[in-house]
């Protein structure tokens, strides 16, 4: 009993121990603000690359990919029928990007060109979610080129002018000729076949706090050059499209190279359809259920597809296919969780130096408290509980106060970009509008039990020693 | 009168520095139940180390000590613990009360002691009115929420004594008492020694350099040199 009440006593009244409160509190808020906002960062990231990628991908080994989509399809419903929510073969091949400025300048990029069915595709991932128009509004994941975007070529507002009916100022036929002329040039000056972009192709970024300039807005004619199947000798293809919107996945990797056209366009000009007219992939992509263990699952069907067509097949999940980026994320963070757990190991030296002062302050106490029968134990304990209750109030203060920083890290952010003039959190270069943070309970049950036990660490030495004093030497201390 | 607590052939010796000083050299001495016994004695005759070696505080180099017949001085540390806990009650020249802890609190102490949170709990309210009534008894009953610093050493002292009862012990050790006190608090805390000897029959060994107080008990006994060098009657 008396052990508490004297703990409980020496808190609040040795003003000194809470200097070591206030290292332990500090350490615990700084490792969870930042462990939090890491944990944002990579959750964010996670969640776009996953978007791009569908939970579990087949992949041919060769460009020209493989026409029996379907046979593969059927095998992996064989093996994982139960678990897979959808599928969507896809095309993937690099490409460059072609097209014309307003000011007459052609730009030139290196791009990946994926082939897809863009309703299929959005089944398999968060495809839909990604995709703008020119006002920043969602759009359906559709190739569909708008009669709006038609009539405003050149050939279109022509036609448009000249109206329902001349009204018998030209020859009828004449009339219809002009038409069916206009309607031609319309439809090469837009081609029928939408492509979208990913956004960093189609748009010029001027500067901080300045809306981005679209370089290729909607109903821009681009034109994509890409490889042709060929078994000695790869040739070019050449094939035109009009631009009908753009990809923003947050990830400047694949909205800088990223560009969808239809499917079957693709497939056609890369002269990749078979004589049963089904045209090649390569790649197919699959969302599973939710819950289900992915890497058991393509392993599995990197067993089924081998017994398919040996070595032609290769099956990774999304977390695979992202490995590196992933991995050098996770170690940074582990990295920097130990450099800050170093603050906390500090803060236990505070409380060594303190609780030793204490002990040497208290040492006629500890005489008397032997007097009175108080055992080795007993005063030990008081120093270990002691040491407990500074991490406690140490850790808990500096846990709430971390998770307070969490909560308003953005306006914190803001107030601060304020008294250093300079903005603290550049969202052109992350990308994000607001800092993302995560808080998983886990790792701040961890932060505070770390803080604890570092706590009764550092009080172990002083409270053994406070323990083993001798009662009459200790009572006749001065 | 039976003896209640004996040194036999008690010897201690301290070292300073590998030169070996020895302060008791085979003491002996008998207390009898209810007995009030003075020791005095030049300082640095060895009066306190008699009295911690006689209350477990500090264990002799060579020699006996016996509670009521029984030899006490070789049982285990937790014995010993129990020992100064229910059979003995310290009082300090400088009153060592604990400074975080109120009056009252300070006169708990060695209730709190044996007791977990739940078992003191369980008895609290008892335990509670137990010292409030030892408070009042040595005339603190207004000063129980006081800390020690806002008591005088006149006040200290008497919760110190009340603390050394609170334990309902056999034996009062008191290492002078008042020699810290000026002569009316010396005079007040002394007479309240006396009558709880008296009212209670409890055994108690006075340790003082102070021939006059030291009259006042039943029995005076002198250390010099290490050793019990001279045996007074009763000067009552």
């Amino acid at each position: 009993m008396y052990k508490y009440l004297l703990c409980w006593r020496y808190l609040r009244t040795r003003y000194i121990a809470l200097a070591s409160v206030i290292s332990v509190m500090l350490g615990v808020a700084t490792m969870i603000v930042v462990n939090s906002v890491m944990a944002g960062f990579s959750e964010k990231m996670r969640d776009r690359l996953h978007g791009v990628l569908a939970d579990v991908v087949v992949e041919s080994y060769s460009l020209n990919g493989f026409y029996d989509s379907d046979e593969v399809i059927a095998r992996v419903m064989d093996v994982a029928g139960g678990q897979v929510d959808a599928v969507a073969p896809t095309m993937e091949t690099p490409g460059i990007l072609h097209y014309r400025f307003s000011d007459g300048q052609v730009i030139t990029r290196p791009v990946q060109i994926i082939g897809v069915n863009p309703a299929e595709r959005a089944k398999t991932g968060d495809f839909a979610e990604f995709l703008f128009n020119q006002k920043g509004e969602l759009i359906k994941p559709s190739f569909e080129v708008s009669d709006k975007i038609k009539d405003k070529t050149p050939a279109g507002s022509l036609l448009r002018s000249l109206g329902e009916d001349s009204g018998g100022e030209i020859d009828a036929k004449m009339e219809q000729m002009i038409r069916a002329e206009l309607e031609e040039q319309k439809s090469e000056q837009a081609p029928t076949r939408g492509v979208i972009l990913g956004y960093a192709l189609a748009t010029h970024h001027p500067g901080k706090d300045q809306p981005d300039i679209y370089i290729a807005p909607e109903g821009t004619k681009v034109g994509l050059l890409f490889p042709r199947a060929g078994q000695k000798r790869s040739e070019g293809a050449f094939d035109t499209f009009t631009v009908v919107g753009f990809f923003k996945s947050g990830m400047s990797e694949y909205d800088s190279t990223h560009v969808y056209v239809p499917l079957d366009r693709l497939q056609d000009q890369r002269l990749l359809r078979d004589v049963h007219g089904r045209g090649a992939v390569t790649q197919i992509q699959i969302k599973v259920k939710p819950g289900v263990q992915l890497d058991t699952m393509a392993e599995k069907i990197q067993v089924a597809l081998d017994d398919l067509r040996p070595a032609f097949f290769r099956v990774y999940t999304w977390e695979q296919k992202q490995g590196p980026l992933l991995g050098a994320v996770a170690i940074e963070q582990s990295i920097l969780n130990i450099l800050l757990f170093f603050i906390i190991a500090v803060a236990g030296f505070g409380i060594l130096a303190i609780f030793s002062m204490i002990v040497v302050e208290k040492t006629r106490d500890i005489g008397v408290m032997k007097a009175l029968g108080a055992s080795t134990s007993g005063v030990r304990d008081i120093f270990l509980g002691y040491g407990l209750l500074l991490g406690a109030v140490g850790s808990g203060v500096g846990m709430l106060g971390g998770l307070l920083f969490v909560r308003y890290i953005n306006e914190i952010e803001r107030a601060l970009s304020v008294v250093m003039r300079r903005k603290v959190f550049d969202d052109s270069i992350y990308y994000f509008d607001q800092i993302p943070t995560l808080i998983e309970p886990f790792t701040v049950c961890w932060i505070v039990f770390g803080a604890l036990v570092i706590s009764v660490g550092a009080s172990i030495w002083p409270a053994l020693r406070a323990a083993r004093l001798h009662p009459v030497k200790a009572l006749r201390y001065e | 009168m039976s003896e209640h607590l004996a040194a036999r052939g008690v010897s201690k010796s301290y070292w300073k520095g590998k030169n070996e000083v020895p302060v008791l050299r085979g003491v002996d001495l008998e207390v009898e139940h209810g007995e009030l016994v003075a020791i005095v004695g030049a300082s640095g005759s060895g009066k306190s180390t008699l009295l911690h070696i006689l209350g477990l505080l500090d264990a002799a180099d060579a020699g006996q000590v016996f509670l009521d017949g029984s030899r006490i001085d070789d049982s285990g540390e937790r014995a010993r613990d129990r020992f100064r806990n229910r059979s003995f009650g310290f009082i300090f020249q400088f009153y060592h009360l604990l400074p975080e802890l109120t009056a009252l609190e300070n006169v708990l102490m060695p209730l709190f002691i044996p007791h977990g949170v739940w078992s003191y709990l369980g008895r609290r309210r008892a335990y509670e009115r137990q010292a409030a009534e030892l408070l009042e008894r040595v005339g603190l009953g207004r000063r129980m929420t006081h800390r020690p610093a806002e008591l005088s050493g006149g006040e200290m002292q008497r919760a110190a004594i009340a603390r050394a009862l609170a334990g309902q012990p056999e034996v009062l050790l008191a290492d002078e008492p008042t020699g810290n006190l000026d002569a009316k608090s010396g005079e007040g805390v002394l007479s309240l020694l006396r009558d709880l000897n008296r009212e209670r029959g409890l055994t108690m060994i006075l340790v003082t350099h102070d021939m006059q107080i030291a009259q006042q008990a039943d029995r005076v006994v002198r250390l010099a040199e290490g050793r019990i060098e001279e045996w007074s009657a009763a000067l009552a």
